[in-house]
């Protein structure tokens, strides 16, 4: 019973954010004229992702929602591996015709950040939007008696010597090990990092205590937080999302970093006919506007912080996480190209 | 637990959509579960969209169906024509294929079609009785560094299976292990061995390596006696397992339900460690260790009861916690998702119903391959009356379009073809293939688990030691290793 009312309290205090962040759909036009009756067949979306993942969902759902609106229906192409860079070469070697488009997320920022021969999403690419922001907390579980909340996690961790854990996805360069960084530098803590490249595994480490902590977003486990199982104890954002009211930020204990915001997006050759891309951006930023697509980012805490951004908005965050990921990775002393 | 079962029964019974949905489930993963590169995981990525039309039970129900046939179509075609539709059928094909030559083709596919029902009926019963604290004592008690040593435990007897002499049975699992690290590596995600090569940074695929090891070396070898004048083709047995062939393997059924469960139900792991570990077990307890791999009916029994037995199995820290073991359990928490449902423990308390028929549609799944499997293994069998020049550029095409497809990547067809002729030389020269790929698919994972298990114990590898079950899995596996060894030094003397 407890569980069930934790759970009720829990989504209440999230309808009651998602009322305070009221959606409104920033692209107007209801329809939008085809240019030269393009597209005349369907768009392969190309997916660097598996199709159960972050990726496939969204990918899945953005393409219902610009079918939904346009009736052109979308094959998603899935091309997993190599952090994203297989889909990204496949796609990068597909036509620019406008007919293959791509969904990608911030791994391709960082992946450039670091070896400036791969492709920009910001130039070699059209962002046509950018459908999910969101930001990282770092959980523990809810019946943990060693501590209880973050400066007493701080406080454990810094008694073991190193000894502590938590599980991420901790691959160099990845905005987790990043951002992981910048918190055990700020608070003067060494925990060692767990690496799961797939979430069931990180999940179960923490619900079974294989591990005594987590590195993740709040829409991935929204399950865990929804049972009681999982509480954030520090959200890495710049402001307390109203859904997270109870939980301090980064800030607020006393660190001081921007932080490093995962996003995921959709995209189309940089040198695609251009009235392609402007019907494409229109269905795509259109699309996020449908109901179908605002149900599925309600239902994985997409709607906690501002998710959308329009091509110029995305090419600017892009821009942003490139230049912060370039110069984390030289302070590092990884070898920039 | 009756009373449930009888509820979700007549739920599922009770209304003909909800039966019409059962049996496209049942018919749909078992076709693509035995077409090789598509699998049920296409078929559930196809579905997925349209599941939110349905009930929330219909839907997760259809999944799970799907997840039970699926898991035992692609034995047919391993047992056949030596293509396994999936890598969890690909320990099938390791003695299933050599039966078909010799002219047990009805025997093995008898045997699969009965324990995949066994295998995956036993795991569906456990499943209702015990989900929630089975699932919290294996999220407790088996961490990276206890994964690692199954796999380890598993590997120790790789090298007895199918090779001509034991020291080319280890270099066979060493050229498997060697091929897993192409890639980037599991944990730092820095790329080895791809040469500059993008698309492989992802590493070998299963699929094509398999594909290419199996059934186009499979295909170079039979060409190659058709040319020289030697080639036979199998004849075409309708002769099923007797009940007391059956009976005398009630052992190895009874282990290899244990074997897959536990496989099952480690999250992210699943039906392919299942079934490659319980064929390694079988090779283990068996006093003919050097018939395996040659055409053994246990091998067969072993394969697949433990792959359906890990689908109830992988059910259990999905709906327990909500963590899926799979891709397709993981596409399951999307289908939870889209009726505003979330797997976890709130779904026994909110949804019960749901849950019921969801048992109860695994449960009449199995049934369902039994039946099934029965009425059509007739039927299937004859296809290997057709003609070799035939069957064999059917199979090329068939597997070529399964290497493309699964990825779409036309280096996985190349690999294909490597992995063929590499394979095709590697027989003519007395090594393993089935080790190879025990090697390439026990690598991976336990490379991962290995690094992950390291992170856990500060690099110190005695804390590894400190863990009871790794401890007793990698002593167990370090006493059968060194026991082949001195076996192989013990043959080698008595030779001379």
């Amino acid at each position: 019973m407890k569980k069930f009312l934790g759970t009720v309290a829990l989504t209440t205090a999230i309808l009651a954010s998602g009322a305070a962040n009221a959606f409104e759909c920033k692209r107007s036009e209801a329809s939008f004229d085809k240019p030269g009756g393009f597209p005349e067949r369907a768009l392969t979306m190309i997916v660097p992702y598996g199709p159960a993942g972050g990726s496939g969902q969204v990918a899945a759902a953005m393409a219902e929602a610009v079918t939904g609106l346009t009736g052109i229906p979308i094959n998603r192409d899935h091309k997993p591996g190599g952090s994203g860079t297989v889909g990204m070469t496949a796609y990068m070697a597909a036509p620019a015709d406008g007919y293959n488009v791509l969904e990608h997320i911030d791994d391709a920022s960082s992946a450039h950040a670091l070896d400036s021969s791969l492709p920009n999403p910001a130039e070699d690419l059209i962002p046509l939007v950018v459908s999910q922001v969101t930001f990282s907390q770092i959980y523990i579980r809810t019946n943990e008696t060693r501590f209880t909340d973050w400066p007493s996690f701080v406080e454990w961790v810094k008694a073991q010597n190193g000894k502590a854990t938590i599980a991420n996805v901790s691959k160099e360069g990845s905005m987790e090990r990043v951002t992981m960084g910048f918190i055990t530098d700020a608070a003067g803590m060494e925990i060692q990092q767990i690496s799961f490249d797939k979430g069931a595994p990180r999940y179960g480490a923490l619900l079974g205590g294989q591990v005594d902590a987590l590195f993740e977003q709040p829409g991935d486990v929204r399950n865990f937080l929804d049972a009681k199982q999982f509480k954030p104890i520090l959200t890495i954002f710049d402001e307390r999302p109203g859904a997270f009211a109870d939980t301090p930020t980064h800030r607020e204990v006393g660190m001081d970093f921007d932080p490093l915001l995962r996003f995921r997006g959709f995209y189309v050759h940089a040198d695609a006919p251009a009235d392609r891309v402007e019907w494409l951006k229109w269905a795509f930023q259109r699309g996020y506007c449908q109901d179908s697509y605002q149900a599925f980012n309600e239902s994985k805490f997409m709607t906690v912080i501002d998710s959308y951004r329009e091509t110029e908005g995305a090419k600017d965050l892009i821009n942003r996480s490139i230049d912060q990921y370039r110069n984390v990775y030289k302070a590092m002393g990884l070898d920039v190209k | 637990m009756i009373e449930n079962f009888l509820a979700g029964s007549s739920a599922l019974f009770g209304d003909p959509f909800t039966i019409g949905i059962f049996v496209f489930g049942v018919i749909g993963g078992m076709l693509f579960g035995a077409i090789p590169g598509v699998s049920m995981l296409t078929l559930a990525a196809i579905l997925l969209p349209f599941t939110a039309g349905l009930e929330p039970a219909q839907g997760v129900m259809l999944f799970a169906v799907i997840y039970c046939t699926g898991t035992y179509g692609g034995a047919i075609t391993a047992i056949l024509f030596n293509i396994p539709g999936s890598a969890e059928n690909a320990p099938t094909a390791f003695d299933g294929y050599p039966m078909t030559q010799k002219g047990q083709s009805g025997k093995a596919v008898g045997a699969a079609v009965l324990c995949s029902a066994i295998g995956g009926m036993a795991s569906a019963l456990v499943m209702m009785t015990a989900t929630e604290p089975l699932a919290n004592w294996a999220i407790r008690n088996i961490g990276p560094p206890e994964i690692f040593a199954l796999v380890f435990f598993g590997l120790a007897v790789a090298s007895t299976v199918g090779a001509r002499t034991i020291w080319k049975g280890w270099m066979s699992v060493l050229i498997g292990l060697l091929i897993a690290t192409i890639g980037q590596d599991p944990v730092g995600g820095i790329n080895r061995y791809n040469f500059g090569l993008t698309d492989l940074a992802a590493g070998i695929a299963f699929v094509p390596a398999i594909l290419g090891f199996f059934a186009v070396s499979e295909i170079f070898v039979q060409a190659e006696k058709k040319a020289s004048g030697k080639y036979k083709a199998p004849k075409v047995s309708m002769t099923f397992p007797s009940f007391l062939e059956l009976w005398m393997h009630k052992i190895a059924v009874f282990r290899s339900i244990i074997v897959g469960f536990f496989c099952g139900i480690l999250p992210g792991i699943g039906a392919t460690l299942a079934a490659f570990m319980s064929y390694g077990e079988a090779v283990r307890w068996s006093k003919k260790k050097e018939e395996f791999g040659k055409g053994k009916l246990e091998g067969v029994i072993s394969a697949e009861t433990a792959n359906n037995a890990a689908t109830g199995a992988a059910m259990i820290p999905l709906l327990a916690l909500g963590l899926p073991g799979g891709a397709l359990t993981a596409m399951m928490v999307a289908v939870f998702q889209m009726h505003d449902l979330q797997p976890g423990p709130l779904v026994f308390m909110l949804s019960p119903d749901l849950i019921w028929i969801v048992f109860a549609a695994m449960f009449y799944a199995n049934l369902s391959i039994l039946l099934i499997g029965v009425l059509e293994t007739k039927t299937i069998l004859n296809l290997l009356k057709i003609p070799f020049q035939f069957l064999a550029p059917l199979i090329l095409m068939l597997a070529t379009t399964g290497a493309y497809i699964s990825r779409g990547l036309v280096l996985d067809v190349m690999i294909m073809f490597a992995a063929g002729i590499i394979g095709y030389l590697l027989r003519r020269t007395g090594f393993s293939i089935p080790a190879i790929v025990l090697g390439l698919i026990l690598g991976k994972i336990g490379e991962q688990n290995f690094a992950q298990g390291m992170q856990m114990v500060h690099y110190d590898i005695g804390t590894y030691f400190s863990r009871p079950i790794c401890t007793v899995l990698i002593a167990a596996g370090a006493i059968t290793l060194l026991s082949s060894i001195y076996r192989a030094f013990t043959s080698a003397k008595t030779a001379e």
